[in-house]
């Protein structure tokens, strides 16, 4: 498969805190790479990076061998989409309304729809299965539904790279396969942060495991998820089970109380006993 | 695709609609005042010549430009509205609340201090001056704290702090300044003229094109920021075009008009249940209802009592501070 992008050696700090440091890594036409890792580990960092959305972040990274510094913002917004809902929007945009912007990087100041946009918002909304939601607003839609129309809008945009930031939070267990069955299901590539390692061993073809701003491993999802690394990363005692009627390894972290929860623990009940 | 035709019609229905309100507002509202005129009188003075001097005087000279002054500063106060809205996505955003109009306060303030009667045709000058001056600072500050989003906190900081300025020199100065000052604060269309509706009209236009180019950029900021800026949108960029453009006209406006405060914050609110929420169709509405909303506020200014006039803030503060709580109460129900 041919190199998409390539990112070398890229280091993004805030006030001299190192958020990222010296990452390297290619994603491959059809990729659908995993970033994990802990809270902080520098996840969202790596795909504002990517996004180029910051822009003192070191080092290189070459979208089809050209810097993406090189390529202007409607360039990379039809090369990158970014599924990512932090908050629900104020005002009552209707399904149709929120797809209609993936149109925005092709067209230039003063330009209308034309019957074929509307075909292609159509038409996306058919393949994440809200064809008939069109009308509805945006705020109403549950969890899964609002990120089916996010995934609409990417399609819209004709991305070639999807890159999406915990598109399985809040979301129940039917609408988090769903969600990542749709994703697979696009045949494009994709990036995205995932905190769920089992979901994540289910559905990406590769995994960049992350800590404290490090590339700890880059490599196959039977690579990456070893109860030592993960013991490492995480900090908890981590098991994996190869089941038998499946390549897929599955890992399970035993909450064993360390130290640190056990000093907790007692500082907690001594506080009680002081209450009472 | 029939979803789209019946939108598409639905819209159309509403604008037309709007547009009818619109030159009916325009035609009957110039009928209201303490002259006597008739619908045929404007017919009769338009097509051919007025039936008499005063009729002639009275139409042309006083009643036309007043709407049509009324029409334009409503419609740059409810698009500015609807843009600082959109822009900011706060659904209470007002062109007011960025310290505009105490801005303006403190420069009629300064002049009626330092000119004289005679000069006193450069007070509008000095309130857009004051205007401008408190949008600088409001500017200033929000950059310093690398935070747009705290752009309008800032705004109302700056209002106190300006008015409190303004009293403690109105405190120290002539009784006579004090009460010129808060009459003109007040806001009125009373002493406008057609060069007001020009120049009002350019910068409505030219707020108009602006939101016409930019209205997929707007859209796009309504799903957030990071959202706005995957889609290749400069989003910091975009902002500080916009609200300058808010900040002029608002502040043109005031120079001619005075205070009249709210309607950028109510039209929006009424169109957006009618059209959406869409930069296109909101600015549109929001023209059209805003300017129709002014132009009759002002035949209720000048008809309501046979005595004296109201001043038009007055009445825009008191159906808008109702309308601010209204929106309050319905957030609290529906959230």
């Amino acid at each position: 498969m041919s190199t998409l992008l390539a990112v070398e050696s890229v280091s993004w700090a805030v006030e001299q805190q190192k958020i990222l440091n010296n990452l390297s890594f290619d994603v491959c036409r059809g990729d659908i790479i995993g970033i994990i890792g802990p809270n902080g580990a520098g996840k969202t960092s790596l795909l504002k990076c990517l996004l180029n959305q910051y822009k003192n972040w070191q080092g290189s990274i070459k979208l089809k061998h050209k810097n993406i510094r090189q390529y202007k913002p409607h360039e990379l917004a039809q090369t990158f989409a970014l599924v990512v809902q932090k908050s629900p929007p104020i005002f009552d945009l209707k399904v149709y309304d929120v797809v209609r912007m993936g149109l925005l990087p092709y067209k230039t100041l003063f330009a209308r729809d034309t019957d074929i946009d509307k075909k292609e918002i159509m038409l996306a909304l058919d393949k994440v299965g809200l064809a008939a939601n069109e009308n509805k607003f945006f705020n109403t839609l549950s969890g899964g539904e609002q990120q089916r129309v996010l995934i609409a809008k990417a399609l819209v945009q004709k991305a070639k790279i999807l890159v999406l930031d915990e598109p399985t939070n809040h979301l129940d267990i039917f609408y988090q396969h769903q969600i990542l069955q749709l994703i697979k299901a696009l045949n494009i590539t994709v990036i995205m942060t995932i905190h769920d390692l089992n979901l994540a061993a289910q559905y990406c073809n590769r995994l960049l495991l992350l800590n404290k701003g490090n590339l700890v491993s880059n490599s196959s999802v039977n690579d990456v998820l070893t109860p030592e690394l993960l013991t490492k990363v995480f900090g908890l005692p981590c098991y994996r089970d190869d089941a038998q009627h499946s390549d897929i390894p599955r890992v399970y972290f035993s909450p064993a109380p360390d130290e640190s929860i056990t000093h907790m623990s007692n500082l907690s009940t001594n506080n009680i006993g002081q209450l009472s | 695709m029939n979803f789209f035709r019946v939108i598409k019609g639905k819209n159309a229905w509403i604008f037309s609609g709007m547009i009818i309100l619109t030159l009916f507002s325009i035609v009957m509202s110039i009928t209201f005042g303490p002259a006597t005129i008739t619908s045929n009188d404007i017919f009769q003075c338009v097509v051919n010549e007025c039936a008499s001097p005063m009729h002639d005087m009275v139409i042309w000279q006083i009643r036309i430009p007043r709407v049509l002054v009324g029409l334009v500063a409503g419609m740059g106060l409810a698009c500015a509205g609807a843009i600082l809205q959109n822009v900011t996505r706060n659904p209470l955003a007002d062109p007011y609340l960025f310290g505009i109009i105490s801005g303006a306060g403190l420069g009629a303030t300064i002049a009626t201090l330092i000119l004289s009667e005679e000069q006193m045709l450069a007070l509008p000058l000095a309130a857009f001056l004051g205007a401008l001056f408190s949008v600088i600072i409001v500017f200033g500050i929000a950059t310093l704290l690398r935070n747009m989003n705290h752009l309008l906190l800032t705004g109302v900081a700056v209002s106190f702090m300006l008015g409190s300025i303004s009293h403690f020199i109105l405190y120290l100065g002539d009784p006579f300044a004090t009460n010129r000052v808060i009459f003109w604060l007040m806001g009125s269309l009373t002493r406008v003229e057609m060069f007001h509706f020009y120049l009002i009209s350019i910068m409505v236009l030219l707020t108009l094109v602006t939101i016409f180019a930019f209205h997929r950029q707007i859209d796009a900021l309504l799903l957030g920021d990071e959202s706005a800026a995957s889609l290749g949108v400069n989003v910091d960029k975009l902002r500080i075009i916009l609200l300058a453009l808010c900040a002029a006209v608002t502040a043109t406006i005031v120079a001619y008009c005075g205070g009249i405060g709210f309607v950028g914050l109510m039209i929006p609110h009424i169109v957006r249940q009618l059209v959406g929420v869409t930069t296109m169709p909101l600015i549109v509405g929001s023209a059209l209802i805003g300017g129709c909303f002014l132009v009759w506020v002002d035949v209720l200014a000048r008809s309501a009592l046979s005595s004296v006039e109201i001043p038009i803030g007055i009445i825009t503060s008191a159906i808008g501070s109702i309308f601010f709580l209204a929106i309050m109460y319905r957030t609290r129900k529906t959230g």
